[in-house]
């Protein structure tokens, strides 16, 4: 299980994340919900290991991967999929999908690449055509196409609804969240559209300049169709703890 | 019409080698975003370690391989010099470092082999076929020319599009972050981009040496050459290399022959000079070259 | 005029120009009381300096990578020497033609195709910029040998370099021929180039050279010299005096059968076209004075000159330097101090101060201000005003300008241009200076220029002591050269200067804090 332990990332004079503490649990969504400049994205790559922290810790089943390299912290089983349109256009869609993974064996990948098919029969039909010609919701499930190809087992989603209809982001979040349910996958969710991520999170935690502000369980009113979240505790992991499995 | 054939045909095989070098410029360039002014300098310098080789020996294919085996390692160890540090400057520190080491190879050369001219021998006859009562100008040699280049970028081609290997590298050129962050040891690639350019470069240089001379600064002009290949191409573009590579020998060939040898470097540099006023980008490529 | 005036705004011309007329002086100074290999070392620092100070202003400040001021300099060279070869009387602004023409057009010539060279090149980001002025450092030598006639070709053009007072170095000839210096517009500095006339062209391959002292048959006696008894005088020409010819007095010649001044002007109907500085007047001619043995011989000849000592002159207090053409004219009774390499050093040091003083101001001025806001940010500087292109070209013109002018100097020192003293290398040496004497700072120029001049000189004397082969003591400059820039650019991109203003800064803020970069 992926935890963090009181994360402080730094750009220069600016503090993009103040001991931040909180765990990604297996076999469920967990959301990360804020504003712009909330320090979101920050969290995505110091986790990625594309920024090193200047304190706190990174632990990834028991073993600390704080300052890791990417290449090496994607080995271990976390995989980034980027904010914004993170396929490479230049190459065909199934090769965006064959660049994830290349260390594992050719059965593993073999397997990997039917069950992405599966779950997004449309990279299938376009597998090799260039990746520019996919829309934007295509492209999204490529990115995260990619990412399963690693074989993850803490799959981190950037912002996956930037730029998408809404109704392509329910379909890929959904998607996600039945995979973790069914295979075990923790899957951390970074949003700005809080009721998207709310929809499909066991656990919200409300992220702010930097700062865990509220953590707690979505409460879901069918009713309303809106979300909130039900609070406990300003202590996420209390918050996290306090939730049946 | 048979003075432009005759031209033509004197043109292709050193269209040929400098499509090689083109390429290797390109791989660099993929991999790295820099321009390797050392490169040619890299291929002589391995050159008259083919010579040497091939003197001690007599055989011209061992040249060959060693040459290629000092190319990669020559490829690496320029690689490291002038990237890995360097990289967190500004742009000029690069082109500044690679313009260093030009100096030192050149230097280094002269210190062990002398600064005098030397003949490099061609493995098999240089004279031209005789085919229906004339001697075309085209020879053995050139044949052998065309074959290696035709078999290397086929290689590279293959290994390119068809291998992991081939996909990480590409991937670590279009956007390492993503490949990264797909677990490509990016680095790794990066070095690999500039040994299979040092190898490429080798076998130019051991390709050309019998049909022009060898001296520390005879290939020189040779950079102009493909760098202005390469850039009319796309830096970005292997296959612009490729392709304006053989353009800019049979250009060169054809006014070497109806007007002046001396004129090669004034016509590839007005080439240059069009393309960058006009398409600095190059013509295969979708990248910028202007700053403003 | 007015945003020419706006460039040195706020430029303390007063303060540079007193720099440089003080850097002026002491270099002066110190090219008088050096011997003349140093100062053939001090010219050839002083000509790298001039083309380096606009290599700092264009990479250092414009932040270009270029190769291109080699062929700069080629330029300059062949344009200097092309003038001052062929067009000695061709009048300019109604004076005539002299040596500061030469480095005027030379000038004009780095500016017109910087602008051009620029205007393409300024427009590129930095490996296009670098490959397109390596072609033109590999192409534009080549360029001569298209045009053997008028450029000379692989083997170049031969230049004759002037003495002040007329003549030239390269030949011994004592009297001075030609156009004297009157026709110098600022002067009796300017040297006044001119070809000899046919039949003293061979006078020269039958002068004493090089060997180390002249041979005893060479070395002239007083019986070589004119005295007033070999000349015809007035009493020669009488009739009485036992004149043994069947001539009448008509048939002599008279006073008025001769030239007179009158004769001489050109409003008298003389039509040899000659205006009357290019007749020989009797300033023109050796007189007695000029043949005593007494003043000016810096050597004693004496009669035991007969021994085959082979080198020194007998009795001499001073050893002469019989290399030197100017001693030829000391020997030939002519007073000169006159030393060619002082000479050439002296034209050096002139133009190098003269551009330094342009550089300061330029740099210290808005101009300097402009070129780092491009460099450092070239959108901010377009959004407030400033066109990036065209800051980039200026850049690009005034390097040129510096370029051709040093070349122009180097042209003088060689006495010769051609491809083979203008080649890529060349380029590269220059992008050496910069980099390694500090890419930021005229002083890192100066720096670079001396490292250029002093280090193989320094090897050669390792050499010396060790015995190196020539092919490893001609080279190992270079290597150290691309080492050392490799390195530089590694772990102090600003060069020695940029390293020692790092140093100081250190040790004055007793901060660890770690090299600026870039």
């Amino acid at each position: 299980m992926l935890k963090i332990e009181g994360l402080s990332v730094s750009y220069g004079a600016v503090e993009a994340l103040k001991d931040v503490s909180l765990d990604a649990p297996p076999g469920r969504v967990t959301a990360v919900i804020g504003a712009n400049g909330a320090g979101k994205s920050t969290l995505m790559r110091t986790l990625a290991g594309l920024e090193k922290p200047k304190s706190g810790r990174i632990v990834f089943n028991d073993q600390d991967i704080t300052g890791g390299k990417p290449e090496d912290i994607v080995r271990q089983g976390i995989a980034l999929v980027p904010e914004g349109r993170s396929t490479i256009p230049d190459l065909t869609v199934e090769e965006n999908l064959k660049l994830g993974g290349m260390w594992r064996t050719h059965a593993q990948r073999g397997t990997s690449l039917t069950r992405v098919y599966g779950l997004f029969p449309v990279l299938g039909e376009r597998r090799h055509l260039g990746a520019d010609t996919l829309s934007g919701g295509e492209r999204q499930q490529l990115a995260i196409g990619r990412a399963l190809m690693t074989g993850p087992q803490t799959l981190l989603l950037d912002e996956p609804s930037l730029g998408l209809a809404p109704l392509i982001v329910t379909q890929i979040l959904e998607l996600v969240s039945q995979m973790a349910r069914d295979s075990g996958l923790a899957v951390l969710l970074v949003e700005q559209n809080a009721a998207t991520a709310l929809r499909v999170a066991k656990t919200g935690i409300v992220l702010n300049l930097g700062e865990i502000v509220r953590a707690g369980r979505p409460m879901r009113s069918h009713k309303t169709r809106s979300c909130d979240m039900h609070t406990s505790a300003t202590d996420p992991l209390e918050a996290q703890r306090g939730i049946a499995p | 019409m048979i003075d432009f054939i005759d031209y033509l045909l004197g043109g292709v095989s050193s269209g040929a080698i400098i499509a090689l070098m083109a390429l290797a410029l390109v791989l660099v360039w993929r991999s790295t975003r820099v321009v390797n002014f050392a490169q040619l300098g890299q291929a002589m310098f391995t050159t008259y370690v083919a010579l040497t080789v091939r003197d001690l020996t007599g055989s011209w294919v061992l040249g060959l391989l060693v040459a290629m085996v000092a190319g990669l390692v020559v490829g690496v160890i320029v690689h490291f010099l002038v990237i890995r540090p360097v990289k967190r400057l500004d742009t000029s520190g690069a082109i500044i470092a690679t313009f260093g080491v030009l100096i030192a190879l050149e230097a280094l050369a002269a210190m062990v082999w002398g600064g005098d001219p030397e003949a490099f021998p061609p493995p098999i006859d240089n004279a031209g076929f005789e085919l229906f009562g004339r001697i075309w100008p085209f020879s053995p040699y050139d044949l052998l020319v065309l074959f290696s280049v035709v078999i290397l970028v086929l290689a590279l081609s293959v290994v390119f599009t068809r291998t992991n290997v081939g996909l990480a590298m590409r991937a670590s050129a279009f956007n390492p972050e993503v490949a990264r962050l797909s677990g490509v040891r990016v680095n790794r690639m990066l070095v690999l981009g500039w040994a299979i350019a040092g190898l490429v470069g080798a076998v130019a240089g051991v390709l050309v040496a019998p049909l022009s001379t060898l001296s520390p600064t005879s290939f020189d002009i040779f950079l102009v050459f493909a760098f202005t290949a390469a850039v009319i191409g796309g830096l970005d573009s292997l296959v612009g290399a490729v392709a304006f590579g053989i353009g800019t020998g049979l250009v060169i060939a054809l006014v070497s022959g109806y007007s002046d040898s001396s004129n090669a470097p004034l016509v590839a540099l007005a080439l240059l000079i069009l393309n960058l006023l006009f398409k600095p980008e190059g013509v295969f490529s979708h990248h910028k070259a202007r700053a403003v | 005029m007015d945003s020419l005036l706006q460039r040195f705004s706020g430029a303390r011309l007063g303060v540079n120009a007193a720099t440089a007329l003080v850097i002026w002086g002491l270099l002066t100074w110190l090219n008088q009381v050096i011997d003349p290999l140093m100062s053939y070392y001090l010219a050839t620092t002083a000509m790298y300096a001039t083309a380096m100070f606009g290599m700092t202003i264009l990479l250092g400040l414009s932040g270009q990578v270029s190769l291109g001021n080699g062929a700069l300099m080629a330029i300059g060279g062949y344009i200097f020497a092309l003038t001052s070869m062929n067009w000695q009387t061709v009048p300019i602004l109604g004076t005539p033609w002299n040596a500061v023409w030469s480095m005027v057009f030379a000038g004009v010539g780095g500016v017109v195709f910087g602008a051009a060279i620029g205007g393409i090149a300024a427009r590129l980001r930095g490996p296009y910029l670098a490959g397109l002025t390596l072609g033109i450092a590999v192409g534009v030598p080549a360029i001569a040998n298209r045009f053997p006639g008028l450029l000379g070709g692989e083997n170049g053009l031969m230049l004759q370099v002037p003495y002040p007072e007329g003549g030239y170095a390269s030949q011994d000839v004592g009297i001075d021929e030609g156009i004297d210096e009157a026709g110098g517009v600022a002067g009796d500095d300017e040297p006044v180039y001119e070809e000899l006339p046919d039949e003293f062209a061979d006078q020269g391959e039958e002068l004493p050279v090089d060997d180390g002292g002249p041979a005893e048959e060479d070395m002239l006696s007083e019986d070589d010299f004119l005295s007033e008894d070999d000349f015809l005088s007035d009493e020669d020409f009488t009739t009485d005096d036992g004149f043994d010819t069947e001539l009448a007095e008509d048939d002599l010649l008279s006073e008025d059968d001769f030239l007179s001044d009158e004769d001489f002007t050109t409003d008298d109907g003389f039509d040899t076209g000659l205006a009357e500085e290019d007749l020989l007047t009797e300033d023109d001619f050796l007189s007695e004075d000029d043949f005593t043995t007494d003043e000016g011989f810096e050597a004693d000849v004496d009669s035991s000159l007969g021994s085959d000592d082979g080198g020194d002159i007998d009795g001499a207090n001073e050893i002469v330097d019989t290399t030197d053409p100017a001693a030829d004219l000391d020997l030939a009774g002519i007073d000169s101090e006159f030393v060619i390499e002082q000479w050439q050093a002296s034209v050096a040091i002139a133009v190098a101060c003269v551009v330094g003083f342009i550089a300061l101001n330029l740099v210290r001025g808005r101009q300097g201000r402009v070129w780092k806001a491009v460099r450092d940010d070239p959108i901010a500087a377009a959004v407030s005003g400033i066109s990036p292109a065209g800051s980039k070209i200026s850049a690009f013109v005034i390097s040129s300008l510096f370029a051709a002018l040093a070349g122009a100097v180097f042209a003088q020192i060689l006495s010769y241009v051609g491809p083979g003293a203008f080649t890529l290398g060349l380029s590269l040496s220059l992008l050496v200076g910069v980099v390694l004497g500090g890419r930021n700072s005229f002083i890192g120029a100066i720096i670079g220029a001396v490292i250029l001049v002093w280090l193989p000189e320094f090897v050669l004397g390792l050499s010396a002591d060790r015995g190196w082969q020539d092919q490893i003591t001609n080279n190992a400059p270079n290597f150290i050269y691309g080492l050392l820039v490799v390195l530089v650019v590694l772990v102090a991109p600003g060069g020695i200067v940029g390293g020692i203003q790092g140093l100081v800064g250190r040790v004055r803020s007793g901060n660890r804090t770690g090299p600026r970069t870039g």
